[in-house]
């Protein structure tokens, strides 16, 4: 007895409509939340590498200011690293050795500032971006450092939070 | 005369909208967007006032006999708040919680009473000790800087018009008083 073998029937040229209404959702609800969450300051703050913000209820965009970051490791400036920080506290390399306030290699660079930027340092602004962690006695080196150079306007870098 | 022509209406069709070129601009923003965003929102603590708040705080700074608040943190004893008013010194402590943390809650309604007694203060010092970390010194400039409770106003007087205004504002001018001692 011979069976008659089972065959698919395939039409060549036969099209067919991929319904897109709701992958178009799914793009349109994702694009709105990126809208949302696109910044739209005058000034972009890069995060730094080992920094942890702290919170802060604070409603006001970042300004334009000499970018200063502190880290459990470094003091930088504009990503150049100017000292280094062993247990929470600016190496003693870095200080002078008359006052122990004062980061000479951080006053040299913001000194520099002052004739490279004239525009920008005549604000005397610092945006400080400070890990969360760091003692009150290393932040306060950097603020009487950043006076002494002519940048008393500091603005603390804060994460947004309740 | 013509025959009027008669627009045919089928009121059951049905018309499919074509999408795709919609999609094919999602595809194209949808990944630009991904790569611009920033998602860790960062903002700035910094002293832009509202210019009735500024003017009432170049009065209070005008007046050296006026009243001056001074706030102290300690890694130890907490949040020791010092009102120097007419040569005499009023001290309050806000201690350690049992998670040896400042009690911020205890903190923030201490700055409410102090701002509802002295509506004219709006600029504050605060002097960290040393081992005080960053975050605890952020977060109690962030309880004196602004009533949470919204209904929470105070007033202020607008020195141009004369006229009485209120604002959430407590003590928006925080001067880091121990900066320069060395």
């Amino acid at each position: 007895m011979t069976r008659k073998r089972f065959s698919v029937p395939i039409k060549k040229n036969q099209s067919f409509g991929l319904n897109i209404t709701s992958m178009t959702d799914m793009f349109t609800i994702l694009l709105v939340f990126l809208l949302q969450s696109f910044a739209a300051g005058e000034v972009q703050i890069d995060p730094v590498d080992g920094v942890r913000l702290p919170q802060s209820s604070t409603e006001k965009n970042p300004v334009d200011g000499a970018k200063l970051s502190v880290s459990a490791k470094e003091i930088r400036f504009d990503q150049k690293v100017v000292a280094l920080i062993k247990d929470n506290q600016v190496d003693t390399a870095a200080l002078d050795a008359h006052d122990n306030q004062f980061i000479k290699p951080l006053f040299e660079e913001l000194k520099k500032l002052n004739t490279d930027n004239e525009k920008l340092a005549k604000t005397g602004k610092v945006l400080l971006q400070a890990d969360e962690n760091i003692p009150y006695a290393t932040l306060r080196k950097i603020m009487y450092t950043a006076s002494m150079a002519g940048f008393p306007n500091l603005k603390l870098v804060t994460t947004v939070g309740n | 005369m013509g025959k009027r022509f008669k627009l045919h209406i089928d009121r059951n069709a049905e018309f499919e909208l074509d999408l795709a070129p919609l999609l094919a601009v999602m595809v194209k923003l949808v990944p630009v967007l991904l790569v611009s965003s920033a998602f860790v929102q960062m903002m700035i603590i910094e002293t832009e006032l509202p210019q009735v708040v500024q003017d009432a705080v170049k009065k209070q700074e005008a007046d050296p006999n006026a009243a001056s608040i001074s706030v102290a943190v300690t890694k130890s004893d907490g949040v020791k708040i010092t009102l120097t008013e007419k040569g005499q010194a009023h001290v309050e402590v806000v201690g350690l919680g049992q998670d040896k943390q400042i009690d911020y809650p205890t903190l923030h309604a201490k700055f409410v009473a102090l701002k509802k007694s002295h509506p004219a203060i709006f600029k504050i010092d605060i002097q960290p000790d040393g081992d005080v970390a960053y975050k605890d010194v952020v977060r109690v400039m962030d309880e004196a800087r602004k009533a949470r409770e919204k209904d929470l106003r105070f007033p202020v007087k607008d020195e141009k018009s004369g006229k009485e205004t209120t604002t959430d504002y407590m003590f928006p001018e925080i001067v880091f008083g121990n900066t320069m001692d060395g």
